[in-house]
């Protein structure tokens, strides 16, 4: 679209972590006043590719070169390259001008010229076409201008790349198109951006081209304006279904958690009926509300509206009174939530039901039958551990999530909350874990499964809910589920409920 | 300063808070309201106000330094030593602001260097440098000559000399916070360590400076007690910390730093001794004035985590606003 030379051109980046390689391939021309859609599912190593091209990491593989000049690493400040990153940099107590110009200020050491820092920051935000004032505390804004702040403060010291990371997610409709009508005022004078986004009605609105990452793998790029959006869509999901190694046995009839209209201020309105011996999964994008309804539903949360179990209305719901009703619940944190990682995997298994190990004798001084009940915890889960009293942190992701699954399983749940039950773990523990899953769920343990793996909620679900910004979209049943089906209804529209 | 900006001053209801109690005490007692007392009043809060400017820095950058008490103690025994043992006025007063300025350094330099945090170090020097003092005078009470009192009693142009030390500071203070970078870091920095990472700011150079800063406080409020009380008591200084921590809170400084204001602290530090004043013209016994200080301090406390927790619904409003059905 652009006579002009690309001003950023990336060939075959190459990331590796301890030789694990997280994105490959990453090859685009990027040209002045041009926006580049970034697109991939959770996990598929946008993040990684946005910190190479910022400069937060070294590439170990490929080429970068800024305005044809080929450039070894990074140097945001020096190559005009900027990123606004999800977590904001800005500091709340601070004005907007003093925000804007903290690390260039003017003036000198024992005296800064205030006025003049004003006047620069007028002057960007002018630029930006919006009206903030500078001396507004930058905490008094809400989160769109928030962000204009941070756009403002990038392009003050890099003007040439701009690189956004998901800016939408925290923002209103309104927000959302004066942040839109700022990025086009960028584009029309000629600073080039890469926009990373989820939602495809955003992605179709703003940007001219798309790079589409799939386990860290670039699979597809182009333009837009070719590219209708199922293909696109399915070129997010990028596979074919594939049979199932897990066998699920059918539900029971007798409905064992029900949630009504359970409302906060992460979600909207949720409502579903979990039966006895039935996995649902939850799927949806980062920042759709899902950890965030199972700690509500788990008591974890306070939220609005009612939850049953066995047909009887919890009350006040707590983590207490969940775990007297048999409902345990999964954190996904599992090692800043979960896991007490000092202490032996003995301790951390029984941590939950510790009262049924009490010495009855003289009541709470010391414990019995606590090291046999381990033991046999760590053998029905297969923990692979050199002793059941070496600290929890000495073994592997997929033998800690063991643990924690062990701990809760071993309160003989009726109703299992998984939050991202095989994050990080490996292959050949993920499919443990599965089965496990799969014939708690036979017994006659009720599921809600959480997960960003589509693969794992199509392998494990009778179901699949699917949420959008605290909304509860769309449901698939097993032999509806389509992945491309699944992903659009997770990402196609932000903000309005499909019409189908 | 126009009239909306006067109500977003951090002092303001510290000062309003002082005003109404002054205008109480008045009522109470006719005594309240004659130059002497007011003259008393700033001289007795000029010590805490004094180290309350610097104790504003470091608790605006979320920090909190325990041993100026200590550092007090230390920089009173080290003055009083010198000037006894080698009868020289400028030595003894160079040893006294040098060694402030250095035991407030290694506090900062131990808190960077070793990421403790500033609770524990500075409650490890704080015993440190009250040993280091009862060690250097073997506890004993050492008197000063009867010139140096002019520098707790004397006045100048009819000011008490105290009160134009708490003057000068305050004017620094005020100046330093919001026209120096080193102010601004403070500020930045307090607020949010990580983004303060992230624009690389000089954090380290900043929390030093501001340790130092501290310790040099305590060296001048040291000088103005020992001249005002005629010599070294082996037990001064004890429990000052938190009385200037108190001036400090009180002020409307953040406990969780990012924000504050010098001129809060100093108006705290009176307000602190307006409370004292009136205590005494109701003769209240002196257990009680521990009591009611706590008090005040819980209710300070109180007020800004209510102020925070206000502001907090608004940070999670934007979610729901967001469905926009």
């Amino acid at each position: 679209m652009n006579d002009a030379n690309p001003v950023l051109s990336v060939d075959k980046l190459h990331k590796a972590f301890n030789g694990k390689t997280v994105v490959s391939g990453l090859t685009f021309d990027l040209y002045p006043g041009e926006i580049l859609a970034l697109v991939g599912e959770n996990g598929a190593g946008k993040s990684t590719s946005k910190n190479m091209l910022c400069g937060l990491l070294a590439p170990t593989g490929g080429e970068i070169l800024i305005e044809q000049q080929k450039v070894a690493e990074v140097d945001g400040a020096l190559h005009g390259i900027s990123a606004v990153h999800q977590e904001l940099s800005l500091f709340k107590s601070l004005t907007v001008a003093q925000n804007l110009c903290i690390n260039d200020l003017p003036g000198s050491n024992l005296n800064i010229d205030w006025s003049k820092a004003e006047k620069i920051a007028r002057k960007e935000l002018d630029f930006l076409g919006v009206a903030i004032d500078p001396q507004a505390l930058v905490g008094d804004l809400g989160a769109g201008k928030q962000q204009i702040v941070e756009i403002a403060k990038a392009l003050l010291h890099a003007n040439k790349v701009l690189i956004l990371d998901e800016p939408t997610t925290s923002l209103t409709k309104p927000e959302r198109e004066k942040l839109f009508a700022v990025m086009q005022k960028l584009k029309a004078r000629g600073v080039a951006m890469i926009f990373i986004s989820h939602f495809m009605d955003e992605v179709y609105q703003m940007a001219d081209k798309y790079l589409v990452l799939r386990d860290g793998q670039q699979v597809a790029a182009g333009e837009l304006a070719k590219t209708p959006r199922s293909e696109l869509e399915a070129l997010m999901v990028g596979r074919e279904m594939t049979q199932s190694q897990i066998e699920l046995a059918p539900p029971q009839n007798q409905v064992s958690l029900a949630v009504r209209q359970l409302t906060s201020c992460h979600f909207n309105q949720i409502s579903l009926n979990l039966k006895k011996g039935e996995i649902i999964g939850i799927g949806g994008l980062m920042g759709a509300g899902r950890t965030e309804l199972a700690e509500a539903i788990s008591g974890l949360r306070p939220a609005q509206g009612e939850i049953y179990i066995g047909g009887k209305f919890i009350k006040r719901p707590s983590l207490a009174t969940m775990l007297k009703h048999k409902l345990c619940y999964v954190t996904e944190d599992r090692r800043g939530l979960g896991l007490f990682p000092q202490r032996s995997v003995k301790e951390n298994m029984t941590a939950a039901n510790l009262s049924n190990f009490v010495q009855p004798l003289f009541r709470g001084i010391g414990f019995k039958n606590e090291q046999a009940a381990a033991q046999q915890v760590v053998d029905k889960m297969n923990v692979v551990l050199p002793d059941i009293n070496s600290a929890v942190s000495h073994l592997s992701g997929g033998n800690q999530q063991k643990v924690l699954l062990g701990r809760w399983l071993a309160c003989q749940p009726e109703i299992l909350i998984l939050d991202e039950p095989t994050k990080g773990v490996d292959i050949g523990a993920k499919l443990d874990i599965h089965k496990k899953i799969a014939a708690l769920a036979a017994s006659g343990v009720a599921v809600l499964l959480v997960s960003s793996d589509l693969q794992e909620l199509l392998d494990l679900s009778h179901r699949i809910i699917v949420m959008r910004t605290g909304e509860q979209v769309a449901e698939f049943n097993r032999d509806a589920f389509d992945p491309t089906k699944i992903i659009a209804a997770a990402a196609s529209s932000a903000y309005a409920k499909e019409t189908s | 300063m126009s009239f909306k900006l006067l109500f977003k001053q951090k002092w303001l209801p510290i000062a309003v808070a002082a005003l109404l109690m002054s205008i109480f005490l008045s009522f109470v007692s006719p005594a309240f309201l004659t130059l002497t007392n007011f003259e008393s009043v700033l001289v007795q809060a000029s010590v805490t106000a004094i180290m309350a400017v610097g104790m504003t820095f470091i608790i605006i950058l979320a920090g909190i330094d325990i041993s100026v008490g200590a550092i007090l103690f230390f920089v009173s025994s080290l003055f009083a030593q010198t000037l006894n043992t080698t009868g020289s006025v400028a030595l003894a007063f160079s040893a006294a602001v040098i060694s402030g300025c250095l035991l407030g350094t290694v506090n900062g330099l131990l808190i960077v260097r070793f990421k403790v945090t500033p609770l524990i170090t500075t409650l490890a020097t704080y015993t440190i440098y009250r040993g280091m003092a009862l060690h250097l005078t073997s506890a004993q009470n050492i008197p000063v000559p009867r010139e140096i009192g002019w520098m707790g009693n004397g006045s100048f142009l009819s000011i008490p000399v105290p009160v134009w030390w708490m003057l000068v500071f305050t004017v620094i203070g005020i100046y330093l916070l919001s026209q120096t970078r080193f102010g601004i870091y403070c500020k930045a920095i307090g607020c949010s360590a990580q983004s303060a990472k992230e624009s690389a700011l000089p954090i380290n150079r900043v929390n030093i400076l501001a340790y130092a800063i501290g310790g040099l406080c305590a060296a001048v409020a040291a000088l103005i007690l020992i001249a005002r009380v005629g010599g070294l008591q082996s037990g001064i200084g004890i429990g000052l910390e938190f009385t200037v921590i108190a001036a400090v809170i009180l002020g409307g400084t953040k406990l969780s730093g990012g924000s504050g204001s010098v001129a809060g602290s100093v108006i705290g530090a009176i307000f602190l001794v307006l409370i004292d004043n009136g205590l005494n013209l109701f003769n209240a016994s002196p257990y009680i004035y521990d009591i009611v200080r706590g008090f005040v301090l819980i209710v300070a406390v109180l007020v800004d985590r209510v102020s925070v927790i206000k502001n907090q619904p608004n940070a999670l409003k934007f979610k729901t606003s967001s469905e926009g059905n």
